[in-house]
């Protein structure tokens, strides 16, 4: 496919808008992506996916370069957590190879249906943390939390859910081009006690690894055309740089209803398409 | 949390910085080639998206290597299997492609 000047500058703004999107409301912008190249640009839900898994990699290595040292992101757990996730998104990026158009387009109207409902019932929420412990384990964390000035200790719970849930959120990610930590992150705050930060730095940490799994064999497949993704990923990294300095300055409950709005009327218009 | 992962938190850092800021720049380089010489080969964008799909793999190896060395067996184990099920992704990818 030969993509003009006009196309690229186009999905380079597609990029850039999905990726201060996903920045302001603490996702990757593959949730945005996809629909954007898809539904918008017309280009087929599979190379679609793997054009957001490329820049869904590019910000996961920018974000956790960026966060290195601060102790925020969680490394054993990230790489324990990784032996689940990985499987899941090779075993989603070969079943993605085989499984028709509509289908991905309905599980993705789906995917996003609960992402916004679980965004906008998470809106007035901040936190969950009940026991601060004073020894971690091995799997648990420590990080100095400059919002309440002090320490945060945390120990890790139910670690064979949170597995589960990054098989899933691997084969979601592989499937739909998306990171997976819409799945991962909530599951992580609400049921294994990680505070949010933590869950949400650790797995933008892991994200690499799943995106990886999943853009390696659409790039076999001949499904990640290199001009639209470099269009598409130096769009996004332009997008979630910004997103990430404008994200003090807006009204972070506002924010999140207006982007649920956003991916409700996202999921009625996929699934309007995979039903045809 | 362990003494020395602190290290390894620095060093997996730098490794996907280098990464990310060698296949952006050949991206970027390679996307205003494609443009205006729209049949040029495209060995830029190529190498740009290798790089992109190698660097958390190769943050894999980093951390593989880090475990051998502090003798850290459970963590050597874990972040092994994470590596070959990313090289049986790369099996598929090129089953996919018809080489294999």
């Amino acid at each position: 496919m030969i993509v003009t000047p006009a196309l690229a500058a186009i999905i380079f703004v597609a990029g850039a808008v999905a990726g201060a999107l996903g920045a302001l409301l603490g996702l990757g912008g593959g949730i945005f992506l996809v629909p954007l190249l898809n539904l918008g640009l017309g280009f087929p839900i599979g190379i679609a996916a793997a054009i957001s898994l490329a820049t869904v990699i590019a910000t996961s290595s920018a974000v956790t370069a960026g966060k290195a040292g601060q102790h925020l992101m969680n490394f054993r757990l990230g790489m324990v957590l990784e032996v689940a996730t990985a499987a899941g998104s090779v075993l989603g990026g070969i079943t993605a190879q085989f499984v028709s158009q509509a289908v991905l387009q309905r599980l993705f109207a789906g995917v996003t249906a609960v992402v916004a409902i679980v965004t906008v019932a998470r809106s007035n929420r901040r936190n969950v943390i009940t026991d601060l412990l004073a020894d971690p384990g091995l799997l648990g964390g420590r990080f100095f939390d400059h919002e309440h000035q002090r320490d945060i200790v945390y120990r890790i719970r139910n670690l064979p859910l949170a597995l589960g849930a990054s098989f899933v959120a691997g084969n979601v990610s592989s499937l739909l081009g998306i990171g997976g930590g819409v799945i991962k992150v909530p599951v992580l705050n609400a049921w294994c006690g990680m505070p949010l930060r933590a869950a949400a730095a650790t797995s933008a940490f892991m994200i690499g690894v799943t995106a990886t799994g999943g853009a390696i064999i659409y790039y076999g497949n001949g499904q990640l055309p290199p001009v639209a993704a470099a269009a598409a990923i130096l769009g996004v990294q332009l997008g979630s740089h910004t997103g990430l300095r404008l994200s003090p300055k807006v009204h972070v409950r506002h924010l999140k209803l207006l982007l649920a709005a956003i991916l409700g009327v996202v999921s009625t218009l996929m699934l309007v398409k995979g039903m045809r | 949390m362990k003494p020395g992962d602190s290290q390894l938190e620095v060093l997996i850092g730098r490794t996907l910085r280098i990464g990310v800021v060698a296949s952006t720049v050949c991206l970027a380089v390679g996307l205003v080639v494609a443009l205006v010489q729209p049949h040029s080969s495209p060995w830029l964008l190529n190498a740009g998206v290798l790089l992109l799909i190698a660097t958390p793999a190769a943050r894999v190896v980093l951390s593989i290597v880090e475990y051998a060395i502090a003798r850290d067996r459970v963590f050597l184990v874990l972040t092994s299997i994470v590596l070959l099920e990313l090289v049986g992704g790369a099996i598929a990818a090129l089953v996919f492609h018809r080489k294999i």
